[in-house]
């Protein structure tokens, strides 16, 4: 119950990271990787089917509350990953490392037992290793496939610009015009015309409208 | 380094809490999450503005140690890890908590290390300044929408193709007829997305750093 949400998976992971040597600081390497990541539909998480939204950050310490409470340390700094995604987590693990294998070796490179690595099989348990179970998994969304997910929201985009639009045609107009919207939009065929991962502005051949000419 | 992807925000919290103290709270999550108790978290619904959120709570022991050289955690707390996405700014997200749901905040961080209560505001921003940690990489599938939006696009797809199925030999007046129909069942779905506003000077700072980047890279096309 934990982890999952519906078909929503969230997993969060804890992942040690190699002690510092003279100076040399894993976490801090680690860091500036992350930092250096590109952002939105460049990250490499765009090419990680099935990933709603995930973040990296590291851990180096746990936080002193002050008089009466302990202080207390860390021993190991831990890279965080949490990530939300749809389906099952070793599909979803396989997946990465498929997708993104040159990424995640950059990114765990520093952590300790990741050099064990060498293919999907081995990150998966790995993985396993780092993961910590959730106490509460709150899904305040969808749990439907990402290509799912996507296309509903490209659809409700035109939808809206096709209603704005055709505000005030004869029921003749208005019918020929939602003919052609579906005939371009393709509501039912999740291969078709859609939003694509992590896309932070529209592209004019999202549009519907500038298909217009082409479907007439 | 970035809290700020699109119209979602990531709010990381570390909270420490006594061990007998963390049993109590796992019960407590566990109970929340039984169709008795559901109502518990009827406030997080409403609140439509979270993606998704989790709480972990992790013991000394659960800390991963993957091998032999690595030195075991020593600390006695229990530490709260929460996790959250949620659409606006980090103000009006901890603000709408205290707000809406401050008997639900502190039914889940009541038993925490130094908690000082879900009101009055100005102790709760602090707690939760100090012990929150920012993220390093955030990713977003989609920017453009809050999750209203996202929920609201599931309705909108559903009845869009069942309006389609219904309409296929339809004669233009009962077309029309069923389109506003349509139109006055889903209102509440028909908007127009846009990019999100920026919100804080750390998203103005990213959106520098992209044109930056944009301009640079556009300079070396021309080239």
């Amino acid at each position: 119950m934990g982890n999952t949400a519906g078909k929503a998976y969230g997993l969060t992971l804890l992942c040690p990271i190699k002690a510092d040597v003279g100076g040399y600081s894993y976490g801090d390497i680690i860091r500036d990787r992350l930092e250096g990541l590109m952002l939105n539909h460049n990250s490499p998480m765009a090419k990680v089917p099935n990933t709603y939204l995930c973040r990296l950050y590291v851990l180096d310490d746990v936080f002193y509350e002050g008089y009466p409470a302990k202080e207390e340390h860390l021993k190991s700094r831990y890279l965080v990953f949490c990530t939300n995604f749809y389906g099952s987590l070793e599909t979803y693990l396989q997946e990465m490392w498929n997708k993104i294998e040159k990424d995640v070796r950059f990114l765990w490179e520093h952590c300790i037992a990741f050099d064990r690595v060498q293919n999907a099989k081995e990150f998966v348990a790995y993985i396993k290793k780092c993961q910590v179970k959730n106490t509460l998994f709150f899904n305040g969304s969808t749990d439907e496939p990402l290509a799912e997910q996507l296309k509903s929201l490209y659809l409700k985009q035109e939808f809206s610009r096709f209603v704005f639009n055709n505000h005030g045609k004869t029921a003749g107009e208005l019918q020929r015009a939602f003919r052609e919207f579906v005939a371009i939009t393709q509501p039912d065929n999740l291969a078709g015309p859609s939003w694509t991962p992590g896309m932070i502005e529209e592209s004019p051949h999202h549009n519907y409208e500038n298909h217009l000419q082409t479907a007439r | 380094m970035s809290n700020i992807a699109g119209k979602s925000y990531a709010m990381n919290v570390i909270t420490p809490i006594k061990w007998y103290m963390a049993w109590l709270n796992r019960l407590i999550f566990w109970a929340a999450q039984l169709p008795l108790f559901k109502s518990k978290l009827t406030g997080l619904i409403t609140l439509s503005l979270i993606h998704y959120a989790r709480w972990a709570i992790v013991r000394p022991a659960a800390f991963p140690r993957l091998d032999p050289s690595q030195p075991r955690e020593t600390i006695k707390y229990h530490y709260m890890f929460f996790f959250s996405n949620f659409n606006g700014s980090w103000a009006q997200y901890v603000d709408s908590f205290h707000m809406a749901i401050p008997s639900g905040l502190n039914l889940f961080w009541e038993r925490n290390v130094k908690y000082p209560g879900s009101v009055p505001l100005q102790p709760f921003h602090s707690y939760i300044t100090y012990n929150q940690i920012w993220t390093n990489h955030y990713y977003n599938a989609y920017p453009l929408a809050a999750s209203n939006d996202v929920k609201a696009a599931k309705t909108l797809k559903a009845a869009l193709l069942d309006f389609i199925a219904k309409t296929q030999n339809a004669t233009p007046e009962d077309f029309k007829k069923q389109y506003e129909a349509l139109l006055n069942n889903t209102q509440s779905c028909i908007s127009l997305m846009e990019p999100t506003p920026i919100v804080s000077l750390s998203a103005q700072a990213v959106q520098d750093r992209l044109s930056a980047a944009g301009r640079k890279g556009q300079l070396g096309e021309a080239a």
